[in-house]
């Protein structure tokens, strides 16, 4: 099947995409520039200078497309045909001068100091259990502690049983928790007595008119402590202060008590 | 001069992190001013350039004092306030007439600067084309040999390529290739000093057209122009050049750039990719090879021929 006849019929119904030049061009394609070093017809210039121009220029750009279409062409989605430059040849000066390095931080000195480095953990993960890549935190992640599953094995228990009477024995002590040897009936009743008290003088008249009640004792407070006048006798105030000191010295030297101190201080915790 | 600003905001923090110098860096910004006095030709020339740099370029409306060669500090000072590293002067007065000067700026001093007559010129308005859509990556060509030879073309093409080149992209979509500029050099050198445009005689054609592609039969478009933007006749006039040195640290790439040398591994002149294994020294006297008893020496050579006939029966 000869088809060349039809192949040259259809070629000729286009226009030529071929240029002839006596030097070829230089190409940048990385700027999409062509040099072009062929000799101008100087009196075409003159005479009909647009014309030629746009003929020459013509000429010129068709090389330069022909080269571009020579470049490794994709097809991207949307886009079209995509053709990938290459880097620039021409020398075009910068507009600024290059960076210089800047000095490393204190935290990168001390970093590579040490020698630690920087792990960027990974959204995904491969959670085993699900046999899947997923978030490792977030909607549908490996974070959730299995509050979303269906069935959870139940962990770090021995025996349902024994749940079962760890639970029962939860709700029946109403106690507190004590650290010390303290007898749990006495607070308590330290405990209520306080309460009433501070119920008694919550009133308006800070409970001085109530009605006392049988068996409660009346004078819940402390007596206020009395001091003796500043203008007094000498001599009594003399003979109080040299009474208190005999008792401290008299002892032969022993100022305290060790026993008696070990008994008083376990008493009161 | 501009005094430093320390930022008390995110927002100015950000707007200077984007002016420091990177390793690949933006999208050159361009000022277009007005000298003292200028033409109708002028304004217009300098607005067209204006609108074929559509982003990235601001144009100056207000006339002001302003001249290049004479004194560098009211541009430094405008191209630090607007972070722009190109700019054009227009200007007209008796003894230069329709006057542009055109120039760069590197670490906020001026480069170089070359100036320009606009012999005639045609507006964008004046071509009732459509135009294309703006922001696009033009197609250059230069055509003539000039641009090879004289320092003053070489340079002029680098700043039109400077101008122009819009952002550096990796990949370009083959149907945004919609306008072309073209720069046509002519004349001769008249005197051996290649360095002083006076010395030439020739213009420069600035033409700039929209392309359209059209069926072909195969893969490549057949391509035809259509007249579109401003349309110049340039003649030089005085120019300024950049320094070596500045020149060098201005073009120099840094290392992160460069492509990395892969070491032994070529391409042969059939365009084969070959590489080469480098084998250490082999101890001759060590090789283990074929044994062949017939070749063996024996302690006496009078003996062989009977020890030879000997084995021979044994066997």
């Amino acid at each position: 099947m000869d088809v060349s006849a039809q192949l040259e019929a259809q070629k000729s119904k286009y226009k030529s995409i071929n240029v002839e030049k006596q030097v070829p061009l230089q190409f940048d394609l990385g700027l999409l520039a062509g040099f072009d070093v062929n000799a101008l017809e100087e009196n075409k210039l003159k005479v009909e200078t647009d014309n030629y121009l746009k003929s020459y220029t013509r000429d010129g750009t068709q090389l330069l497309i022909n080269e571009i279409f020579r470049l490794p062409l994709t097809s991207v989605q949307d886009v079209g045909v995509v053709a990938e430059l290459p880097k620039i040849v021409t020398a075009i000066p910068r507009e600024k001068p290059l960076p210089k390095p800047k000095p490393p931080t204190r935290w990168e000195r001390f970093a590579k100091l040490k020698g630690i480095k920087k792990n960027k953990k990974s959204r995904l993960i491969y959670d085993e259990r699900r046999g899947e890549w997923v978030p490792r935190w977030g909607y549908k992640g490996t974070n959730d502690d299995g509050a979303n599953e269906w069935l959870n094995e139940a962990r770090h228990r021995r025996n349902i049983e024994e749940v079962e009477i760890d639970a029962s024995q939860q709700l029946n002590s109403a106690q507190p928790q004590l650290k010390s040897k303290v007898n749990a009936k006495v607070l308590k009743k330290t405990e209520l007595r306080r309460q009433i008290t501070m119920a008694k003088t919550s009133t308006a008249s800070l409970g001085k008119f109530d009605k006392p009640v049988k068996g409660e004792p009346s004078n819940t407070k402390g007596a206020k402590r009395k001091f003796e006048s500043n203008l007094g006798d000498i001599q009594k105030e003399k003979e109080a202060r040299l009474s208190i000191l005999n008792k401290i010295i008299d002892k032969k030297g022993e100022i305290l008590n060790v026993r008696k101190a070990i008994a008083k201080n376990n008493q009161q915790n | 001069m501009l005094k430093t600003i320390k930022p008390k905001n995110a927002r100015t923090k950000r707007i200077l992190k984007k002016r420091e110098p990177k390793v690949e860096e933006n999208v050159k910004t361009a000022i277009f001013i007005r000298g003292s006095t200028t033409s109708q030709v002028v304004n217009d020339a300098l607005s067209d350039l204006c609108r074929l740099r559509r982003s990235n370029s601001i144009n100056f409306t207000k006339k002001n004092n302003i001249h290049p060669f004479d004194d560098d500090t009211s541009l430094d000072f405008y191209c630090a306030k607007n972070d722009s590293s190109l700019f054009v002067i227009g200007s007209h007065s008796k003894k230069r007439p329709h006057n542009l000067v055109f120039g760069r700026m590197f670490d906020g001093q001026v480069l170089d600067m070359i100036e320009v007559g606009i012999e005639k010129a045609i507006t964008m308005n004046e071509i009732k084309t459509p135009k294309c859509s703006m922001g696009m990556k033009p197609l250059f060509i230069f055509n003539g040999e000039l641009f090879e030879t004289s320092q003053v073309h070489k340079t002029f093409k680098n700043m039109m390529l400077d101008f122009y080149r819009g952002q550096t992209m990796e990949s370009i979509n083959v149907s945004g290739l919609e306008y072309v500029i073209s720069i046509t050099a002519t004349g001769s050198i008249t005197s051996s000093d290649n360095t002083v445009p006076s010395t030439f005689d020739g213009k420069i054609f600035f033409r700039v057209y929209t392309i359209q592609m059209t069926k072909s039969g195969q893969k490549v478009p057949r391509v035809e122009l259509e007249d579109m933007g401003p349309n110049y006749e340039f003649k030089f006039r005085r120019t300024r050049f950049a320094k070596e040195e500045v020149y060098k640290i201005a073009t120099k790439i840094p290392k992160t750039l460069k492509p990395k040398k892969v070491k032994n591994v070529g391409v042969n002149e059939i365009g084969d990719k070959v590489g080469r294994i480098h084998v250490g020294r082999q101890d001759l006297g060590k090789l283990q090879t074929r044994k062949m008893k017939g070749l063996k020496r024996m302690s006496e050579d009078n003996d062989r021929t009977e020890d030879w006939s000997r084995k021979k029966r044994k066997a």
